[in-house]
């Protein structure tokens, strides 16, 4: 069976600075996978990659055996491969429902179907209290869940998370840990960028590390966190990995 | 609230507008007809420049094109309104989708948006006022048949009064029924973050796409209105920038992206710029620009969101006040 997902040598340049360095790797049906590494090491721009956000300047991405490289967002979106953004990205002057009953309208065009699916996929997330509030007037953290609802209610096969937990405090991270564990449960794979080693360690099945752009380790959470050149990677950072 | 509410009041609204002839006199019948019409262009506008936030400052271009297509094949092949209502409708479909289609993919937005869309309707005036089988400058005036709807042509103003209504009342409708569904919520997206409309599967160049098109083509309506009314078109009376920015003012001021922004829009400021240029008209030319652009800067300072903006925000705040305060203090930060 072929993968979920194949990276082949993927490479973004942005002039003379190579943000994504041939990155090559594979996600399977159902997996987590923690993909880590230091700040500015290029996990942002490899899931504008994956999304169709960004174009790569060279490299194919196969999803469900199918090249989306170059594909647009939409295009990709509705192919089954979500993602949500580190720098979260509301539709400020709408409320929370109808921010997420966007995402529903991919798998429906009416409006109360799609408004249905948005409540069911707030309730997951825990924001139902905040269903009629305009996103403009939600805090941070609600951004974060408003994010994934939204990801969600276009039905996602593979969701990519970056930086759910970051900010959020312990037992937050608790929640948010809970949700996303649930999530693989249904059956939709994951991939997560994180800083929060704590969230990642937890919950990723296997760990790719990339520094500078390219591929540095990859392995279990424990084969990961002890292997040396991550720690040379992430030294300066030492707190945030032990 | 009941769904069907917001119809309802279209329809009750409306029917009470019609018994306006029985009161007002026929200078105000004028105005009313001129009230019509352009809170129509207004609603039309709304769709491009309101729904999907793409501040067009051509949409006089669609009014011009409907216009002179009905003023021509009238006067030109003797053909009824009608007719020229459906070539009009096509032509302006074409010229959206086109126009549409080279702005959007190439993704010019906001101010580069605006340019373009002005250019393109200065042009139009300046193409148009050098054909001479469309009147050159000077237009074409159209020939009175008689009181007929076949000729879309009517003696008195009560004929286009009730035809207006139709159309605003019309357009509304169109207006409440979309919001409900999947385009209109896309066209918002697009307006709200383009980056997040798009990673949730919204087509954002086709969304513009059609949206230039419905915009435009309504547009095109109003114009062959406009030339029914007035029996004449001229390249400045319907293409051109004072019709362009006539056109977005009153959504402007009544409540972008809302259902009933512009009529309210055109309801307060068409008498107030019809009287104004009586007045000052002749003594002041430009008079009507510059009472545009006070207004315009006026409602951005003040009420960024317009008169129903307003409207809505007050009514929010009288009812948080009349909530408990449970209701707000129960949020998802608990969890
Ligand atoms: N649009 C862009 N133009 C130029 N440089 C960019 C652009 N986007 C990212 N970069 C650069 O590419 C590198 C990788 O950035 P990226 O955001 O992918 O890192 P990251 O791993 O997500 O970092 P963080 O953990 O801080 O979120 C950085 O040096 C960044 O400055
Ligand atoms: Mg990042």
């Amino acid at each position: 069976m072929t993968a979920m997902l194949e990276v082949r040598g993927l490479t973004r340049r942005f002039g003379g600075l190579v943000a994504v360095n041939d990155l090559t790797f594979e996600v399977n049906e159902g997996e987590m996978i923690g993909l880590i590494g230091p700040n500015g090491s290029g996990k942002t721009t490899t899931f504008s990659m994956l999304s169709g956000a960004l174009r790569p300047s060279s490299g194919t991405i196969a999803f469900n055996g199918e090249r989306i490289e170059g594909l647009k967002a939409n295009k990709v979106c509705r192919k089954g491969l979500a993602r949500t953004f580190q720098v979260v990205q509301p539709f400020p002057d709408i409320t929370a429902t109808e921010n997420v009953m966007i995402g529903a309208f991919v798998n429906t065009g009416g409006g109360r179907q799609a408004e249905a699916k948005a409540r069911e996929e707030l309730e997951r997330v825990g924001l139902t209290p905040k269903a009629d509030t305009l996103a403009k007037e939600l805090t941070l953290l609600q951004l974060k869940r408003l994010e994934i609802a939204k990801a969600l209610a276009t039905e996602p096969k593979l969701l990519l998370l970056d930086e759910v937990a970051a900010g959020l405090t312990s037992t937050e991270v608790d929640v948010m840990l809970k949700l996303v564990r649930q999530l693989n449960t249904e059956g939709i794979t994951c991939i997560i960028v994180e800083h929060v080693m704590r969230f990642v360690m937890n919950l990723s099945h296997r760990c790719i590390v990339i520094d500078f752009g390219s591929q540095i380790a990859e392995g279990t959470p424990e084969e990961v966190l002890n292997n040396p050149a991550v720690h040379a990677a992430y030294l300066g950072e030492e707190a945030s990995i032990a | 609230m009941n769904l069907k509410m917001p119809y309802i009041r279209i329809v009750v609204i409306g029917a009470l507008i019609c018994l306006l002839p029985l009161v007002l006199s026929t200078f105000y019948m004028h105005i009313a007809v001129l009230v019509l019409i352009w809170a129509f262009l207004a609603c039309a506008w709304n769709i491009i420049g309101g729904y999907a936030g793409q501040h067009s400052l051509g949409n006089g271009l669609y009014m011009g094109i409907g216009a002179y297509t009905v003023a021509y094949l009238v006067n030109r092949f003797n053909l009824t309104p009608w007719v020229g209502l459906v070539v009009a409708i096509i032509l302006s479909a074409a010229a959206a989708a086109f126009i549409g289609w080279i702005v959007f993919r190439y993704a010019l937005k906001g101010a580069y948006f605006a340019l373009v869309t002005i250019a393109l309707t200065e042009a139009a005036v300046y193409v148009v006022s050098n054909i001479p089988a469309l009147g050159g400058a000077g237009g074409m005036q159209m020939e009175y048949r008689g009181n007929s709807l076949a000729y879309m042509q009517f003696a008195g103003q009560n004929g286009y009064f009730y035809m207006g209504v139709v159309l605003v009342v019309f357009i509304l409708l169109l207006t409440q029924w979309y919001k409900r569904k999947r385009f209109f919520y896309q066209l918002i997206a697009v307006r709200e973050n383009e980056d997040a409309a798009e990673a949730l599967g919204v087509d954002t160049v086709k969304a513009k796409i059609k949206a230039n098109v419905m915009s435009g083509v309504l547009c095109a309506v109003g114009g062959v209105f406009y030339a029914q009314y007035f029996l004449y078109v001229g390249p400045r009376s319907v293409f051109g920038e004072v019709v362009s920015v006539q056109i977005l003012i009153y959504a402007i001021v009544g409540g972008l992206g809302t259902t009933w922004g512009p009529v309210v829009g055109a309801v307060l400021l068409v008498p107030l710029s019809e009287i104004t240029r009586g007045q000052l008209g002749n003594s002041f030319p430009g008079s009507q620009l510059l009472l545009y652009g006070l207004v315009m800067v006026l409602t951005m300072m003040f009420m960024p969101f317009g008169i129903m903006g307003l409207a809505d925000r007050l009514r929010q705040r009288w009812q948080h006040r009349s909530a408990t305060p449970l209701v707000d203090s129960q949020g998802g930060e608990a969890s």
